[in-house]
């Protein structure tokens, strides 16, 4: 077993195959604490499976904004959507999951936390404000930080862009002046602040891989060195395409994810958060 | 003194491009026909649909339609440069006018069109060399769009998967495909050339309806699924009410705005 | 170009108000007036104000107005926030002060309250009641320059005026950056980020009141009623 290892895996989407050989991957290594990101469902042809799966292995899981659109009976909002194409693709594929998982596994999604805390290490789906907020890997990188230290964090753990990445913000420091308007004639005063160091580390996606090619990544902490793996694990892409096939959902989701393309693309502004 | 020339050649090979680019530098009167080719086996030729002649129109507003019974009648004038398009996939057994197909004499008899030059891509050095493909099996798709519009992105999302097999293995796409604002497109891709063409028509259509002007979907290829082709077109095509919405703006725009009050 | 004066936590008080436009009509160069949001409150009947506000007198600055927390708790305990009502200040201040918002507030009022902005956007300045993220966010001196430069990169501006705090002040970013490394799947990446000169200014409440000309970017912090009783130093 890895001493102070652990693996942080991200957005599922019903993709049972990825998410065996994932498991397979970090049983292979000898890692016992897993922390899943949430997205466990949509899009993807086996969301009962998958849910299942996590249930019985008790990986504790933070919701994602999929997982909370089934349960709340919402689409994302049109403007996270680029196209028509996109939006009704992505339509489909929620009252698709939503018609075949089952009470108890829609229970489930239902019971998970937004965030989850382990000393000083915070785990989230999409951002500590919201599910829907991306951390890109560019982001401004003041705001970055803010979202770290206001959570009260030293390394957060975040998904939902699928792409995943290590992000360390360092040697921050910010000089102000201030001028108290209520203090009559006083001169301004100077102050600085010098910021900690933070970490920002993505999990990419098991289910719905965005890097360019069709295998499932995650990463591994390693907390004795803090070192960072990110990990790529290939699987059996034609075992999950013929199964959504089966399953009557769209053949355009297989073509894609065979080629390793998001099932819809998401809107480039990634700083907009949904306003539901 | 006029000049009438048959270009042939298979799909996607360049001709219209070459077409076009020749009536651009004609001074005088033009005209162009295109022919609808004939199935050898196991090839289908794709009807056009009108996609060629009404780009090259766009492009050339004065530009004769010599397919037009009015024009066959028509004493024709003085230095016309009639250019007849006709998509062959094999070439010629024989170089110049000898190697014309015969099925097609007749059919330019009847439009008192007699070419002066057969020209052949592939085989003639005066047609620039593309890189053409050695077809065996061929099936055709096609699809009329007439009054239909497109969301944008939802045409660059369709067109991405139709070109990269999607829908099949697609050897060649052309489309006139319309947009909310009043634009037109001109798409054009063939498998041997790199990127696909996206060239805009000069003439806009009003923001009031839905556009009259020809618009249609061609494809060749092989193992072609027209079903999830017709679903993806669905989920990319505007509804009424949604073309409407995009529309109004565009009317308060370009509305008269009103005078103020004399003083 | 003319200047701006904003104005915020006037809680009914139409006095005030008054001051406050008696102040600006002696003023010169000030051709536009906003309201960030607390025209309501329970401590008095808001009427009046109300009234004035959509309908000036001969000579008043016609104010341009957002909703602040006081209207946003209000339109909730009414119905115009979904599900929501008047939960943060039935925790802070209980039922009464509920009933007396209720009472403050005559509901034929309530559709022009609705129909308020959270924000405007100016020249590359943002005015708001508290910030983006929230009617309720409290800027203020000593919030933390951290915070306060999230908040300015959000709206992507270079101004950003608040009132919820209630307190007149200005905090300028004078310098400091910081060191981004990222490593993907593609490889590393470095980059290096400068703290980009940007200020968040408090307004004020009440007969506490802020001039701004967006020209020069001068600042005046003013007491509706008296001299200036302090200038803020107009950074170039």
């Amino acid at each position: 077993m890895i001493a102070m290892a652990h693996a942080v895996i991200s957005c599922l989407h019903a993709n049972f195959a990825a998410l065996e050989a994932v498991l397979a991957d970090i049983d292979q290594q000898g890692i016992a604490t897993i922390t899943c990101l949430g997205d466990l469902v949509g899009y993807g042809p086996q969301p009962n499976e998958v849910v299942d799966l996590v249930r019985q292995r008790s990986i504790p899981t933070c919701q994602g904004c999929w997982d909370e659109d089934i349960i709340e009976g919402l689409n994302a909002c049109e403007c996270s959507y680029p196209s028509q194409l996109a939006e009704r693709r992505g339509h489909l594929a929620h009252q698709w999951t939503a018609e075949q998982l089952g009470e108890e596994n829609k229970a489930f999604l239902a019971s998970l936390p937004m965030t989850l805390r382990r000393d000083r290490l915070l785990f989230v789906h999409g951002s500590p404000n919201s599910q829907h907020e991306y951390l890109l890997p560019d982001m401004d990188a003041f705001a970055a930080l803010e979202r770290v230290e206001t959570a009260g964090a030293e390394t957060l753990f975040c998904g939902h862009t699928h792409r995943p990445y290590v992000r360390e913000l360092r040697d921050g420091s910010i000089r102000a002046r201030v001028q108290d308007g209520a203090a009559s004639g006083a001169p301004s005063v100077e102050r600085q602040i010098n910021l900690p160091m933070r970490r920002i580390i993505n999990a990419g996606s098991v289910g719905e891989p965005r890097h360019g090619n069709t295998n499932a990544t995650y990463v591994i902490h390693h907390e004795d060195t803090d070192a960072v793996e990110i990990r790529e694990v290939p699987y059996d892409v034609e075992r999950t395409c013929r199964a959504i096939v089966e399953s009557g959902l769209p053949p355009i989701f297989a073509w894609r994810l065979r080629h390793g393309f998001e099932y819809a693309e998401r809107a480039d502004d990634a700083s907009h958060v949904c306003e539901r | 003194m006029s000049q009438t020339l048959l270009i042939s050649g298979p799909p996607g090979c360049g001709k219209t491009s070459w077409i076009l680019n020749r009536l651009q530098n004609h001074r005088g009167p033009c005209g162009y026909l295109r022919l609808a080719g004939y199935p050898d086996e196991g090839l289908v030729q794709a009807p056009d649909g009108g996609i060629d002649l009404a780009y090259l129109q766009d492009q050339c507003p004065r530009l004769l339609d010599l397919a037009d019974p009015d024009q066959a009648l028509a004493s024709r004038p003085a230095n016309l440069l009639a250019l007849i398009e006709l998509p062959q996939f094999q070439p010629p057994a024989d170089s110049g006018l000898a190697g014309v197909d015969r099925r097609v004499i007749p059919q330019l008899e009847a439009m008192h069109l007699s070419p002066d030059e057969h020209l052949h891509f592939g085989r003639d050095d005066l047609l620039p060399r593309q890189d053409t493909l050695d077809f065996n099996s061929l099936q055709a798709l096609e699809r009329n769009l007439a009054g239909s519009v497109w969301d944008p992105a939802s045409l660059s999302s369709f067109w991405f998967e139709l070109v990269n097999g999607a829908y099949g293995d697609v050897y060649r796409a052309k489309a006139l495909m319309n947009l909310p604002d009043g634009q037109a497109f001109f798409c054009n891709w063939m498998v041997s050339q790199e990127g696909s063409q996206f060239l805009p028509l000069q003439s806009i259509a009003p923001p009031d309806c839905r556009p009259e002007r020809l618009s249609r979907l061609v494809v060749q290829g092989k193992d072609l699924d027209p079903t999830a082709l017709e679903h993806t077109l669905a989920d990319c095509l505007l509804s009424d009410a949604v073309l409407e919405l995009q529309q109004a703006p565009l009317r308060q725009r370009q509305a008269p705005s009103r005078p103020s009050p004399a003083k | 170009m003319a200047r701006w004066a904003l104005i915020s936590g006037l809680r009914g008080d139409l006095e005030a108000y008054e001051a406050i436009q008696e102040d600006l009509r002696q003023t010169r160069r000030v051709d536009t007036l906003f309201v960030l949001g607390d025209v309501i409150g329970p401590e008095r009947e808001c009427n009046a104000l109300l009234e004035r506000l959509q309908q000036p007198r001969r000579g008043e600055m016609e104010p341009q107005c957002l909703y602040g927390w006081w209207e946003d708790q209000l339109l909730a305990e009414r119905g115009y926030r979904g599900q929501r009502r008047a939960d943060a200040l039935r925790l802070s201040q209980g039922e009464t002060a509920i009933d007396a918002l209720l009472q403050a507030v005559d509901p034929a009022y309530m559709d022009w309250l609705a129909g308020l902005q959270l924000g405007f956007v100016e020249l590359g300045c943002a005015l708001l009641h508290g910030s983006s993220v929230a009617v309720d966010d409290s800027l203020g001196p000593n919030s933390s320059p951290l915070f306060l430069l999230d908040r300015l990169t959000r709206m992507d501006v270079n101004r950003l005026f608040t009132a919820r705090s209630g307190r007149q002040f200005r905090l300028e970013l004078s310098g400091g950056g910081i060191e981004s490394q990222v490593r993907d799947l593609e490889g590393q990446r470095h980059h290096q980020q400068s703290v980009p000169p940007r200020q968040v200014i408090g307004i004020g409440a009440g007969i506490h009141y802020t001039l701004y000309d967006p020209g020069s970017d001068r600042l005046d912090f003013l007491i509706a009623g008296s001299k200036p009783q302090q200038r803020a130093r107009g950074f170039a």
